[in-house]
């Protein structure tokens, strides 16, 4: 530090200046909500002279697609601020979608004995990931990588291969009639796995920004060494985030088992990037240590108000894709832009 | 000096608000090393800034070669054959020296790249440059010294007169340092002009034939290096080098820790990491006890041993804390026992530099803001206030990024974190490594007065003058064991002659 600029340091440390576009990269995610709620406005077909975009049924269907993969999205923030990144989560919703479904169906399981179970199961899964990262010390996106096929080969072997069909109903071969609660909508309107997503988001937001357990998670992210100096239990603290992100998959695996009354053994493929892409979109630096997760709520959300916007509009899957791709890439630049922004929020 | 090949003439340099330069005359002599000595903030990198063409003056005039010249880009100067070294080398660790020497002139032959001629020629200028490397080592696999000399090199493949070097010892070991100035000499008995910037006051007599001194934007006293160092202190901060150190303890307590001929044996061995085989000392209460030692003598080791920080392993032999057996080596025991660990590497493992100095500053101690596992902001606020205001960290701004602070203050804030712990003892490496003569004396005095409360220091320090103004006793180290122990104020020669003597005999 000694031959920073000789003026430009003091002058910086008075009063920390600031790019006029940190302001958008630390909203950017809320800021781009908003434009894309503007532009879903705008560009809604409309019917009758109503705006089909803003029909409650609209957009009680926009929250509850976007229910599963913000579940996952929450466990991905605590990930990355922690500087790690877990490719494994879709294939841990398919493997915990398959065991709700096989318990309820093949081994006639009650509720309260299978949710716990599939529950302790995504997050051991996890847990064992993060330890083997930390201890073997191998690089978490290998290691995550390695358990996304493992947890695929799994849910073949939990499913015998084939897709398990939920019946509901009392005796053997049905599953408990409470578990379609997870399909329904409260008071016909408000989607039951949407609540979980955002009873999961209140919880979480609560710890990353208020608890000594959130603010380990940014320490490890922010500087490993100067952590573990520090006494920060770094390597639990590692470990931790992982399981997280394993007890958020098997939330979301069991959601995704309500809500479309099947168990399939290849769902869920590929909602790792949606969940990631929540994340970078929200702010969350993908070198750990600063990050937001409102900010990966309203990235979450953004992303599938622009996914309807598109449906709505009959424009085809792959203009989504590319257009999914174009938000990426400019939140992305948008954050090497303005460089390493962020703290906590 | 006759041989006139720069004059910068009253240049003038205002940030907003601050005035960098205020009417500086500079001037620099063909096949003259010229050292610019100054604090953080004296307007030094300005100064360069402008003599590189990334600062454009608001006034004044350049002459080079008697010649009137400006400069509207780094290219410019470039070109002029003005070539600046910075402190963070521009080498690209992945490719071997002779592309990083040919970076954006690479040579060729139709499309292909010549590599054989680049690297014919890569050799040749290392050689010129006095440099003994394969053209074909990749810079990943250099020390930061052969890194130094592969800049230099690259320097003068652009044909540059003038070399600007920006604090090119800061990272090296005294050994490579040597190689260095041997280099830079060299380079200035052929006619290269050097201007040379630095604030260690040891390195002026080794390298430089004149050395100006600025502070505060303005240039107040250019003399000769044999100038003693008091004097350039006094020119440095303004008020004389007696005051740089408060007086030492008053009064001595019990022993904190005591070790008596212990040993440690790390779990896994590694080469160049000197394990303490048989070390004996005691610190007590209100007392700072230095380690003295040539470099790889054990000092750092010995430090990080007793820490648990980077060194897994078993400590044999006696060790006490407050008078009673103690179990040491992990991060947990040590902060048990009350020992902190400040380390000399603040930017790499002291602190997180994207995060806010109320972030850092309660990183070691966060349990004592959150109460049930909560983090309380008031408790929060509360501490970090105080901790500003006791270490005196400028600004006090608990929200700013505590990359955004000076290098002195930045130390403040490890400090603060460390000692928010309320540590019995307080393990020192290289406390003042990279800060100007300014902050030092405010880290002794700060040190000193932590001291009076009851703590007790151990650092490990490779400047004697700095062992010696600060310490009550000093405790000299080779090849991981204490070979002697001084009192207060020993004879700097002495010292010296202890610590190098014992390493010829070896």
């Amino acid at each position: 530090m000694s031959t920073t600029p000789a003026t430009a340091a003091p002058a910086a440390a008075q009063r920390p200046r600031r790019h006029p576009l940190t302001y958008l990269v630390r909203f950017q995610s809320l800021l781009g909500l908003i434009l894309v709620i503007i532009a879903g406005v705008a560009f809604s077909p409309r019917r009758h002279g109503n705006i089909l975009f803003l029909q409650p049924d609209n957009i009680a269907n926009i929250i509850r697609s976007i229910s599963e993969t913000g579940i996952l999205a929450v466990g991905m923030t605590f990930v990355i601020i922690a500087a790690g990144i877990d490719l494994s989560v879709g294939a841990v919703l398919g493997l915990c979608s398959v065991l709700t479904a096989a318990l309820f169906v093949n081994e006639g399981w009650g509720l309260w004995s299978t949710l716990p179970l599939v529950i302790v199961a995504g997050t051991l899964f996890g847990a064992v990931q993060g330890a083997i990262s930390v201890k073997a010390r191998i690089q978490a996106f290998i290691v995550t990588l390695a358990g996304l096929q493992a947890a695929r080969g799994l849910s073949l072997i939990a499913s015998n291969n084939a897709f398990i069909n939920i019946n509901y109903g009392e005796g053997p071969g049905n599953a408990p009639p409470a578990f379609a609660v997870l399909g329904e909508r409260i008071g016909g309107v408000f989607p039951v796995a949407t609540l979980v997503f955002v009873v999961l988001a209140v919880i979480a937001i609560f710890v990353l920004n208020n608890t000594r357990y959130g603010r380990y998670v940014f320490a490890v992210g922010g500087n490993e060494k100067a952590a573990r100096l520090s006494g920060i239990p770094v390597e639990w603290i590692k470990i931790s985030v992982y399981a997280i992100t394993g007890f958020v998959s098997a939330i979301a695996g069991i959601v995704h088992a309500g809500q479309f009354a099947f168990g399939s053994p290849n769902d869920g493929t590929g909602y790792e990037l949606n969940a990631i892409a929540a994340v970078v979109i929200g702010g969350t630096d993908l070198f750990g240590g600063a990050g937001s997760m409102i900010g990966t709520i309203a990235g979450a959300v953004m992303l599938g108000a622009l996914a309807n916007i598109l449906q709505l509009n009959d424009v085809s899957a792959a203009m989504q894709l590319l257009a999914t791709g174009a938000i990426i890439v400019v939140a992305a630049a948008l954050q090497t832009y303005v460089g390493r922004g962020g703290g906590t929020r | 000096m006759s041989d006139r090949l720069l004059e910068l003439r009253n240049i003038q340099k205002r940030f907003g608000g601050v005035h960098a330069l205020r009417g500086v005359d500079f001037d620099l002599a063909a096949g003259e090393v010229h050292v610019l000595l100054g604090e953080n903030g004296a307007g030094k990198s300005t100064l360069m800034g402008v003599l590189s063409g990334a600062v454009v003056p608001d006034g004044g005039s350049i002459a080079l070669d008697g010649q009137g010249v400006q400069f509207a880009s780094p290219r410019e100067a470039h070109a002029a054959g003005i070539a600046m070294i910075p402190q963070e080398l521009d080498l690209v660790p992945g490719l071997d020296i002779a592309s990083n020497l040919f970076l954006g002139n690479e040579l060729t032959s139709g499309f292909m790249l010549s590599h054989r001629r680049m690297r014919r020629n890569a050799q040749d200028l290392l050689r010129r440059a006095g440099v003994s490397l394969d053209a074909g080592l990749p810079v990943a696999s250099l020390r930061m010294g052969e890194r130094q000399l592969v800049a230099i090199a690259k320097a003068l493949s652009a044909k540059a007169r003038i070399l600007i070097m920006d604090e090119p010892t800061a990272a090296l070991s005294a050994v490579e340092a040597d190689h260095l100035f041997t280099v830079v000499k060299d380079l200035a008995a052929r006619g290269v002009g050097i201007v040379y910037i630095s604030h260690r006051l040891e390195e002026v007599p080794r390298i430089a034939h004149r050395v100006t001194v600025m502070r505060d934007g303005a240039v107040v006293g250019i003399t000769t290096p044999d100038a003693p160092q008091a004097e350039l202190v006094q020119l440095l901060v303004g008020r004389p080098f007696s005051d740089l150190f408060p007086p030492r303890a008053a009064r001595i307590g019990a022993p904190i820790l005591r070790l008596a001929n212990a040993a440690f044996d790390p779990d896994l061995p590694r080469a160049g990491w000197q394990a303490p085989r048989d070390v004996t000392l005691t610190v007590h209460e209100g007392e700072i006890v230095g380690l003295a030692g040539r470099m790889g003598v054990g000092r750092t080791e010995l430090l990080s041993a007793l820490h648990g920080f980077g060194a897994k392993g078993r400590w044999r032999g006696t060790i006490e804390v407050r008078g009673r057996p103690a179990t040491l080596g992990t991060i947990p025991a040590a902060r048990h026992a009350g020992l902190a660990y400040v380390t000399d590497d603040r930017r790499g493992t002291g602190l997180i530099l994207t995060h806010t100095v109320a972030q850092n500053a309660v990183m070691s101690t966060l349990r004592k803001v959150t109460p049930f596992g909560l983090v309380s902001r008031a408790l929060e606020r509360r501490h970090v206030a105080r901790a500003l205001e006791d270490y005196d960290v400028r600004p006090r701004a608990p929200d700013a990024k505590v990359v955004n602070l000076s290098g002195g203050n930045q130390q403040k804030v490890v400090f603060a974190k460390e000692l928010m712990s309320a540590p019995g003892l307080l393990l020192l490496d290289e406390p003042t490594r990279g800060v100007d003569v300014g902050a030092k004396a405010e880290i002794y005095r700060r040190l000193r007065s932590l001291t009076a409360g009851g703590l007790g220091v151990l650092v490990a320090s490779s400047e004697l003058p700095e062992l010696i103004g600060l310490c009550d006793r000093i405790v000299v180290m080779d090849e991981g064991r204490t070979i002697h122990e001084f009192g207060p104020a020993p004879r700097e020669e002495d010292v010296r002659r202890m610590s190098e003597g014992e390493s010829r005999a070896a």
